[in-house]
């Protein structure tokens, strides 16, 4: 019965107020769709990044008798091989390292390019650890410690470094530029949200005064505002998951025809996204019209 | 005021407005509506609105308030709503102190308090029936209620084939009937009003100061502050005055100016 009344109130003030209403929905409705976009475009990103920090690795090189650096003399033997193995097992940045034998190694470079293997007479590939680290930006700290320490039969520890440093600058730029865009897109809907109600309390002047007058409890009064902001707030994020759905389903397809990338990357699912933009939404609605009220409604 | 007598049903005449008052004297008994002990308003900086003011009202009263402009009256309204708070001193509206009630209970009071304007505060995008329903509703009272009590205030304050018309469509006097409607029909036990015949010409204000004596004749305490000498003089009621924010006089059956 109450709801009824507060909703039927905060109905009527929407329709009576309709060109505000529509102004707030809208703002709502183009924040929503960017943050959606946003969304998905950087947990996209957030997923591509984290693929190809995953293929950073620090390769250890033993020597060999092709080894061009003066401190190869010969082959790395067995126990240099060990010793390096330990050392790199008690360095808290290393997650995973396997070992590649000079045979595996042409065997890997027989798979990976078999014309220049061909032309090979003898075994010139040296042995090595293949590290894979904790987080792909420890790479450099590994290399470098193994390269100022140069345990005996190492000949060099390598980086894809200039690569590996521009993605990782990359990746750390969208995924600043998307928080940011994120929270300021998050503040102004709100600030938008909430501009709309003081219109509306300020449009609505009378009867509140009115309302106080014959005894309106301070609910009573709140309610038909806070309701008008949620329903502003949700009405915007849900036509955004309605154009995001359209655009996913229309656009997607196009774009992706000529995009070769095909890693596992992948976007967060839609569904989240929706759930995340309605609640969103919800919540921006809730946070404009509460402080609005409590700044403007004093009852 | 033909008008009104006109449609005034036969079991309430309209009696002759009255030349002497039936208030009882004033001791802070278990009776008292209002008391004002010592009130003083201060409004920032250093405006004395109201300075030490002391008075009792008991149930069933009515009593004009008046004085000139800035002299009080408006700050004394305001606090009897609890719109505001006093400075100093202690208020009693209905054996409450306002002082002590918190904020969540001012609704509560503000449901035993009838208000009538001079601007009759009426929402002009809802019809006069709705207006009046619109105060039940807020109090959250029951359609049935709604439906029942509407159309007797209604037919109280005169105006029961009006009920579908939207103020603007309505004189002032019958706007101002709405608007007392609207504030009896819950049947509050104190009707404030403020300057009710303000912006009426002399022949309505008669037919509303005769609404307001009947009101009153049913146990409804009021408190007029008013500007229309003709109508104090003539009703011969108490009449308290304000000078400058303090009580200038307290007189039983008093005239607009002092004797």
């Amino acid at each position: 019965m109450r709801f009824r009344i507060l909703a039927a109130e905060a109905w009527r003030s929407l329709a009576a107020n309709a060109s505000t209403t529509v102004a707030a929905t809208m703002t709502v409705l183009i924040g929503m769709f960017i943050l959606g976009l946003s969304i998905s475009l950087g947990s996209y990103m957030w997923s591509w990044s984290k693929n190809v920090k995953r293929e950073l690795v620090v390769d250890v090189y033993f020597c060999a008798t092709a080894s061009v650096e003066p401190w190869c003399t010969k082959d790395a033997t067995t126990k240099e091989i060990n010793d390096v193995g330990n050392l790199l097992s008690t360095m808290p940045e290393v997650r995973r390292m396997d070992f590649i034998s000079r045979a595996e190694a042409l065997k890997i470079m027989q798979r990976k390019s078999p014309e220049l293997a061909e032309g090979l007479t003898g075994n010139p590939l040296p042995a090595s650890f293949k590290i894979i680290p904790r987080r792909g930006e420890d790479v450099f700290r590994i290399a470098n410690r193994i390269n100022s320490a140069r345990p005996p039969g190492v000949e060099k520890a390598k980086t894809g470094e200039q690569t590996a440093r521009r993605i990782l600058r990359v990746a750390t730029v969208i995924e600043i530029i998307f928080g940011i865009a994120i929270a300021i897109l998050g503040v102004a809907s709100a600030l938008l949200i909430a501009n709309t109600i003081r219109l509306s309390i300020f449009s609505r002047r009378r009867e509140i005064e009115v309302m106080k007058l014959v005894g309106a409890t301070n609910w009573f009064v709140r309610g038909p505002f806070m309701l008008e902001g949620l329903i502003c707030g949700i009405a915007g994020a849900f036509l955004a998951v309605v154009l995001l759905f359209l655009g996913k389903e229309a656009a997607l397809p196009a774009i992706l025809g000529h995009v070769d990338y095909s890693g596992d990357a992948q976007a967060l699912a839609f569904v989240w996204n929706a759930l995340i933009l309605v609640g969103f939404g919800l919540l921006l609605g809730a946070a404009g019209s509460g402080f609005t009220i409590r700044r403007f409604l004093k009852v | 005021m033909q008008d009104l007598e006109l449609k005034t049903p036969p079991e309430a005449p309209v009696e002759p407005l009255p030349a002497n008052g039936d208030g009882t004297p004033g001791t802070a008994g278990a009776g008292a509506m209002i008391v004002f002990e010592d009130v003083t308003k201060v409004y920032e900086p250093e405006v004395r609105a109201l300075c030490d003011v002391s008075f009792i009202i008991e149930k069933g009263e009515f009593v004009f308030i008046v004085g000139a402009s800035g002299s009080g009256k408006s700050t004394l309204v305001r606090l009897l709503l609890k719109e505001l708070e006093p400075s100093n001193g202690r208020i009693v509206v209905g054996g409450r102190e306002l002082t002590r009630l918190k904020r969540s209970k001012v609704p509560m009071l503000r449901r035993n308090i009838g208000c009538v304007f001079q601007d009759f505060k009426l929402l002009s995008e809802r019809t006069a029936y709705e207006n009046v329903a619109y105060a039940l509703r807020v109090q959250g009272q029951g359609r049935n209620d709604i439906r029942r009590k509407v159309p007797e205030v209604f037919s109280l304050v005169g105006l029961a084939d009006k009920m579908s018309s939207y103020p603007d469509q309505l004189s002032g006097g019958e706007q101002q009937r709405v608007s007392i409607a609207r504030a009896v029909v819950n049947h509050p036990p104190l009707l404030v009003c403020d300057e009710p015949t303000g912006n009426l010409d002399p022949d309505t204000s008669v037919g509303i100061m005769q609404l307001l004596y009947r009101i009153n004749r049913s146990g409804t305490t009021i408190l007029m502050v008013t500007h229309d000498r003709e109508m104090v003089d003539k009703m011969r009621r108490r009449v308290i005055g304000l000078e400058d924010g303090r009580l200038a006089r307290d007189e039983r059956r008093g005239g607009y100016e002092s004797e």
